[in-house]
């Protein structure tokens, strides 16, 4: 029997060991290193010394790290509500029976496989103040304003948001449009026997079945959201100042700008037990049959 | 459906303007990248009118390393799809259909990594990266993100769904576990491996932060990376950063015109599962 077991250990190894192996030592291994490198003075050079939770205190009356992680949640409260209504209403477009179907899809979709880089060079020059493409449309349209989009702190954050959502909310529209082909037809023409308008069969039925995928959609964007680095960095550098500057940015500028890993590390941990408590909460709020 | 005609012709007034919209900004450095540089713009229409000059690509093309940066994110970008899917697949078919002791706890240390986002790992992969001198590698941009734990999941679940009966018969007929792998389990996994395949491939060709992080000569950099470094220099200048952000789409948005099925099934098949 004993041995029977064993075969079957071996057996499995080549079938795990590759998996494992990486695993281990790209996303185990980091993790406890930071934990390591958070209790360390630690330098770009390697120059250790442990301090203990030094770093950790100091985190706590750090200012701008308050400001980063500030800056961040408003990104997420600005932006996830129009990635989630503006996904349902694109979703609501592309799933109309008409023959540009697959054009709007594909509009729809289509800025989210371009690069970060190309967006946000795309954003800055279609920006720019005097000669810009957004600032000569206002023009044609009759305003005066000369608005310096990337120079002022709220406007800054309405054009991050602003490419932000043109860039990525094609991905949850597509989402939605899977729910929304799977309701099937003759809960609609039940309703519309029942003579339902168009108005009351989106309330009493679309709505309340896309539910589930609305629960997903929301958590996951939230949790992808408190991530954001490289459209803020490539097209504001988190300004003006450090007006737009995220979480992320402000990890990356203690690690690689002032020489300080062992602080970045602790602030990692501080972002890392936020989107632990998400996905904590996002796993509770999913129905179990889905898991 | 009496008055719903004319409703539902606003609305698709609605939905094209919007898709517009949503072109607008391609479409507008489309134009632009084929100006010739230096010509006036007064309103938004000149934007958009002749000459046209495909010189503009030609330049770039030659003054700048673009077209070997598209090769490293290309390469990249297979490798890492190729690995990913391989390392998932095998890891998930093991902990599928093979009998071995603490299963269960492998499968669950397996998926814990869910829970650990790279960008809050990254500065600690950064010291791991460097402390095993991959720093600045192929090597050193591909392997962290191979062993995704999503893959594991989806696949795992696909397999499940293998019909016992399919294995043990392939068992009577001597075939090893690496033969149901390849030639039973895999080949019904096709939707699976397939939407993993496309999300592995465009989330490693557009990735950023890494590379940015991790290489630092130009002969290495990915497109994402690359891009930037090109246009700090030319602020005032519209076309030429235009004509390489146009060279640097047009691959992916023929790819994009050409698998678009493929890819929007494969979103939304992963998004329901996951």
């Amino acid at each position: 029997m004993k041995s029977k077991k064993l075969i079957g250990d071996v057996k499995a190894v080549p079938f795990l060991l590759p998996f494992f192996v990486v695993y281990a030592w790209f996303t185990v291994y980091p993790m406890l290193k930071g934990l390591q490198m958070s209790l360390y003075q630690w330098t770009l050079i390697r120059q250790m010394d442990y301090i203990g939770f030094a770093n950790y205190s100091a985190m706590f009356k750090d200012r701008q790290f308050w400001e980063a992680l500030w800056n961040t949640t408003l990104f997420v409260l600005l932006s996830t509500p129009g990635m989630v209504v503006l996904a349902l209403v694109l979703a609501l477009f592309a799933n109309m029976r008409t023959r540009f179907r697959t054009f709007l899809r594909s509009s729809f979709f289509l800025p989210s496989i371009l690069s970060v880089s190309v967006i946000s060079f795309l954003a800055i020059f279609m920006l720019q103040p005097y000669t810009g493409f957004v600032n000569s449309l206002l023009h044609l349209m009759g305003s005066k304003a000369e608005p310096f989009w990337l120079a002022d702190r709220n406007l800054a954050w309405v054009s991050i948001i602003g490419v932000t959502l043109w860039w990525t909310v094609g991905f949850n529209m597509i989402l939605y449009l899977a729910s929304l082909q799977e309701i099937p037809d003759y809960l609609y023409e039940a309703g519309t026997i029942d003579g339902a308008t168009d108005g009351q069969l989106f309330w009493n039925v679309t709505l309340p079945l896309l539910a589930p995928i609305t629960r997903v959609i929301l958590l996951l964007q939230i949790i992808a959201s408190y991530k954001v680095f490289s459209q803020i960095w490539l097209i504001t550098r988190g300004g003006p100042g450090t007006k737009t500057r995220p979480i992320i940015q402000y990890i990356y500028e203690t690690g690689f700008k002032n020489n300080d890993l062992g602080y970045a590390a602790t602030m990692s941990y501080a972002l890392f037990v936020i989107l632990l408590v998400l996905s904590f909460i996002q796993l509770k709020l999913r129905p179990k049959e889905e898991v | 459906m009496k008055s719903v005609s004319l409703l539902q012709r606003i609305l698709l007034v609605v939905a094209l303007s919007l898709a517009v919209c949503f072109l607008i900004p391609v479409i507008w450095m489309l134009f632009v990248s084929v100006k010739t540089e230096g010509t006036p713009i007064k309103t938004l229409i000149d934007w958009f009118l002749p000459p046209y000059t495909f010189d503009n690509y030609a330049n770039v093309l030659a003054k700048t390393p673009i077209l070997r940066w598209m090769g490293n994110s290309l390469f990249i970008a297979l490798i890492k799809t190729v690995l990913t899917v391989l390392f998932t697949s095998l890891a998930a078919f093991a902990i599928s259909k093979l009998d071995f002791r603490y299963k269960h706890a492998i499968f669950l240390f397996f998926i814990a990594g869910l829970m650990i986002p790279g960008e809050a790992t990254i500065i600690p992969l950064y010291a791991v990266v460097k402390e095993m001198d991959l720093l600045d590698s192929y090597l050193g941009i591909i392997l962290p993100g191979i062993a995704a734990p999503l893959g594991v999941i989806i696949l795992k679940s696909f397999f499940d769904g293998v019909p016992k009966e399919l294995v043990e018969s392939a068992k009577m007929d001597g075939g090893g576990s690496f033969k149901i792998y390849s030639h039973i389990a895999l080949p019904l996994a096709k939707p699976a491996l397939s939407s993993i395949a496309i999300f592995t491939f465009i989330g490693s060709w557009n990735n950023f932060l890494w590379p940015y992080l991790s290489i630092t000569s130009e002969e290495l950099y990915t497109l994402p990376v690359g891009i930037p470094t090109l246009l700090s220099n030319y602020t005032v200048d519209y076309v030429t950063p235009m004509t390489v952000n146009a060279i640097a789409s047009i691959p992916v948005i023929i790819a994009f015109l050409l698998f678009e099925k493929q890819i929007v099934k494969g979103i939304s098949f992963s998004g329901i599962k996951g």
